[in-house]
């Protein structure tokens, strides 16, 4: 018997998707059912945190993830970052410091950060905000500008 | 910010007109967006998901491979393997290099089939049915054992000799004999991997006779090269088209998934995607394989007297003839250093491992780490200060290499007199325990590679049409708009870069090399230069004309007399939305000098680089662990064009360098299996394993690039081994010969162990 459709909220809209296995993971549903490419495949195995999402405001990394087990859940992708404010700030921030460089490992990263300034606000240090983004790998910035990025997101912050 | 860049930044906004700053990069909006697709996000409607079969053992001959079992699996629809000509209508590709192996398993994990279904998990799990039975022999996987004897006998084994190069200047016996101190050590380098977090993936179609295909790559032409090769296509018959590239460093600088998706398209007459996992991109990836280094040089009253390099450079199933790695690598374990007496031997000696590859200035950061440590090592047994013994054999202008060539411009002595002055300032407030290192590096941007642009010019903005990928180091999307921009004196926002396809676009050779700025940049100007001639003649001015924005519309302009393009333009231009001019530079490689060659191939280093950093490191006493505190990088770039992109890749390249230094090994076992294929047991450097980085920029040694630029993509990343051993040593006494400066390494010189 096949279960019926996983209902998400997916950057704001609704969504039921049918015929989704229980082996699915999170990242594959966005990206091959919702076409959401933003949201990226590195290593697939919860090493790299290309794949991080929000689920309800909170990072999640969607390579892991079953899809069933987010039923109900809201989802943001980088696709939706801008629509928070707080995502927007960080997407600005990465924008004005020049915090990528090929991109590949941006999205996670814009992603993870907003949802510890969701989490943590100005209350979290910037050192235990470093400390968090410590699951993201990016291998061409030397995460130089990153830092710079959070920075400047965090002092944004309310 | 350090004080060299802010007044940097502000001659360059008086020279430029465009203040150059950190901010919003070309590509920012779409990549901070999700919009950007790269070769992983790649889907057409009825498309299939591609696999690759590999090889279960590391060597032996191939009896059979059933593919009865993956025919019989849901979901199948085509499978390649063996001959191919049947699919390719019977052209022959070059034999050297079958998409199959015919006969003979020669790495571990090496493609032998590949099958498309219509959904990941459908083609991998009928990949894993295919019965390969191969008759196993022993694998060749450690140069130790292969050759236990060198360099005391020579390689004989021609099968596993790749490459072989031997040079020699002088009576080296005598020098030798002559020297008041000889120092003789062996140094080992340990294999590392690019890691872009984008693996391998391309998507495939073939329709009538033209053999499509979507890639993530840092050469679309080199790409096209390598599938009419491998699989007899004509040029014509074969479009390569680039998308954004997650992380290259030198891995996808060549083809490598398309011929597979290409066959898998034709037999299955549908699109056909393929993309590697994680664990297949660090099982099959091109990267830096091992070595052995032996370095030996004598010492008379402080000046060297005669050097002796010897290298076993393991290049995996490296074909013979195509080894382009060994007598480059070999310039640079002579290093940048006047040498009177030498000889130098190097063999490229094929194992059971996958093909080596580039990865970020091959096998420079290994190299110089084995070079600058000997010398450090030399000075002190001669009495003598390391940076000061350095300083006195060091290149300067208008002294020649040990092979010959003219030494241009160059900036190394002053970059390491920069660094020794930071590291006596930071050695003032210097921590218990912390040491200090100073090292350096050397490079010359890719020659012989060659390139070509068109510009067009519209009535509103001027486009730069090309045929390269952006990687993510900004060569083309900053570096380009930043040559035009300097050239026209137009506002960046009014110059465009638009991509073509290998079918469309004027040739160029690649992004790598640290060329792209350089010589693609190069390319553009001439169109630019071209055009300004071509607007000067219709404007019947006596010389060439420039450009103007004037009202919201670019203008030719001569002297005081001022004309919209669309009194320029011809019939056909107008049509085709523009005037066009094109611009090409092709670089020339130097001499070497063949009077001291004895065999095989020597690479003439041209247009230098070079870089001087410095390392401030805490070794646990107890652990051997190393942690890098703080770091400052001196770099003779040129005329710097971007400033914030520049800094950029000096930071990248040293973080990418303190992951060779001090984590990075792929750990193949002696059957030639890799033991740490992910990124949990293959250490890349993390957030927090970075310390802040100093960029500097010393100037006044112009380049051959646009307006004096060298290239800056792959110096960064060289000295960084070196520069942290030589703090390894100053912190602990530890005198670490092998790469990485792991733990375990360190604590055993330190007799922890």
């Amino acid at each position: 018997m096949t279960a019926g459709p996983v209902r998400l909220t997916v950057n704001g809209r609704p969504t039921e998707i049918a015929g989704v296995p229980p082996e699915e993971r999170l990242l594959d549903t966005l990206r091959w059912r919702l076409g959401l490419k933003g949201t990226k495949e590195g290593c697939r195995s919860g090493s790299c945190g290309a794949c991080t999402v929000l689920e309800n405001g909170h990072g999640l990394l969607s390579c892991l993830a079953l899809t069933r087990e987010s039923e109900g859940a809201t989802i943001t992708t980088i696709e939706g970052v801008a629509t928070d404010p707080v995502g927007e700030r960080v997407r600005a921030a990465f924008d004005a410091e020049g915090a990528f460089q090929c991109g590949y490992c941006t999205p996670g990263f814009v992603m993870a950060l907003t949802g510890l300034l969701k989490e943590e606000g100005r209350s979290a240090t910037l050192d235990q905000l470093l400390e968090d983004l410590n699951g993201n790998l990016c291998r061409c910035t030397g995460y130089t500008a990153i830092v710079r990025a959070a920075r400047v997101a965090r002092e944004a912050s309310p | 910010m350090h004080r060299v860049h802010r007044d940097r930044a502000r001659r360059a906004r008086r020279a430029g007109g465009e203040p150059l700053t950190a901010a919003s990069r070309p590509d920012g909006s779409i990549k901070l967006s999700g919009g950007a697709i790269y070769g992983t996000d790649l889907d057409v409607p009825g498309m299939l998901w591609g696999a690759l079969v590999l090889a279960p053992v590391a060597h032996g001959r191939i009896r059979s491979i059933d593919l009865a079992p993956a025919r019989a699996m849901p979901g199948v629809v085509a499978i390649a393997a063996g001959d191919v000509r049947g699919l390719v209508d019977g052209r022959d590709g070059d034999a050297d290099r079958p998409p199959f192996p015919p006969e003979q398993v020669t790495y571990l994990h090496q493609p032998i089939a590949a099958v498309a279904a219509p959904t990941r998990a459908e083609a991998r799990a009928a990949a894993r049915a295919v019965r390969a039975d191969v008759e196993p022999r022993p694998p060749v996987g450690d140069l130790d054992a292969l050759f236990p004897e060198w360099p005391a006998h020579r390689v004989e084994d021609p099968s596993r000799v790749a490459a072989h190069v031997h040079a020699r200047k002088g009576d080296v016996e005598a020098a030798f004999r002559g020297a008041a101190t000889v120092v003789a050590e062996t140094y080992r380098t340990a294999s590392v991997h690019q890691v872009a977090l984008e693996p391998h993936a391309c998507l495939a179609e073939v329709t009538n006779d033209r053999w499509h295909v979507r890639t993530s790559t840092q050469s679309p032409f080199g790409v096209r090269d390598d599938i009419t090769s491998i699989l007899g296509l004509p040029e014509s018959s074969v479009v390569v088209e680039g998308t954004w590239v997650g992380g290259g460093f030198g891995g996808k600088a060549s083809g490598f998934l398309e011929p597979y998706a290409l066959l898998l398209a034709r037999a299955s007459g549908r699109p056909v995607r393929l993309a590697l996992s994680y664990a297949e991109e660090f099982r099959l990836g091109r990267t830096t394989l091992p070595s052995v280094i032996r370095l030996e040089t004598g010492v008379t009253e402080g000046e060297i007297v005669a050097r002796r390099v010897r290298l076993l450079l393991d290049v995996g199933n490296s074909l013979p003839g195509r080894d382009f790695a060994t007598g480059y690598s070999i310039g640079f374990l002579l290093g940048p250093y006047r040498t009177p007496a030498f000889e130098v031997e190097g063999y490229a000696v094929r194992t059971n491992k996958p093909p080596f590859g580039p990865h970020r200035a091959p096998f420079a950061p290994q190299a110089v780490f084995a070079a600058e440590s000997h010398l450090e090592a030399v000075a002190r047994a001669a009495g003598l200060d390391p940076v000061e013994f350095k300083l006195r054999h060091l290149w300067r202008e208008g002294d020649r290499t040990p092979f010959g060539q003219p030494v241009a411009p160059f900036g190394l002595a002053t970059a390491l007199e920069a660094a020794r002055a930071t590291a006596e300032r930071w050695r003032r407030d210097l921590s218990p325990g912390h040491g200090i290192g100073i090292g350096l590096g050397f490079w010359s941007t890719s020659n012989g590679a060659g390139g070509e642009a068109r510009v067009l010019l519209a009535p509103k903005e001027l486009t730069i049409v090309q045929g390269e990928r952006e990687m993510g180091s900004g060569s083309i999307l900053i570096g380009l708009v930043r040559v035009a921009a300097r050239r026209t004196g137009l506002p960046a926002d009014r110059i465009r870069v638009e991509y073509q396809d290998s079918a469309h676009a004027p040739f160029d050779s690649g992004v790598f090399g640290s060329r792209t700025t350089g010589a693609l940049g190069r390319a553009v100007d001439e169109a630019i230069v071209e055009l300004f001639r071509v607007l000067g003649e219709r404007m019947h001015a006596p010389g060439p004309a420039r450009l103007e924005v004037v009202d919201g519309r670019l203008v030719a302009a001569h002297g005081d007399r001022r004309e919209p393009i669309e009194a320029l333009w011809t019939d056909a231009e107008a049509l085709a939305g523009g005037i066009a001019t094109s611009g090409r530079h092709y670089g020339k490689s130097g001499e070497i000098d063949e009077r001291l060659v004895v065999d095989g191939d020597f690479y003439a280093f041209t247009d230098f680089t070079g870089a001087a950093h410095v390392a401030e490191v805490d070794v646990d006493r107890e652990t051997g662990s190393v942690r890098v505190v703080r770091y400052a990088a001196f770099h003779d770039a040129g005329v710097v064009i971007d400033l914030a992109a520049a800094r950029a890749q000096i930071e990248g390249g040293v973080a990418m360098g303190l992951g060779a230094a001090l984590t990075e090994e792929a750990i193949w076992s002696d059957d030639a299996r890799l033991e740490n294929a992910g990124l949990v047991d293959y250490r890349i450097p993390t957030l927090g394993e970075v310390p802040p980085i100093e960029t500097h920029f010393v100037e006044g040694f112009a380049g051959a690039g646009p307006f004096g630029a060298k290239g800056l993509g792959e110096p960064p990343i060289i000295p960084v081994p070196a520069t942290v051993a030589s703090a390894v040593r100053d912190a602990s006494g530890a005198h670490v010969t092998e790469l990485p400066l792991t733990p375990e390494r360190v604590a055993r010189e330190l007799k922890l162990l």
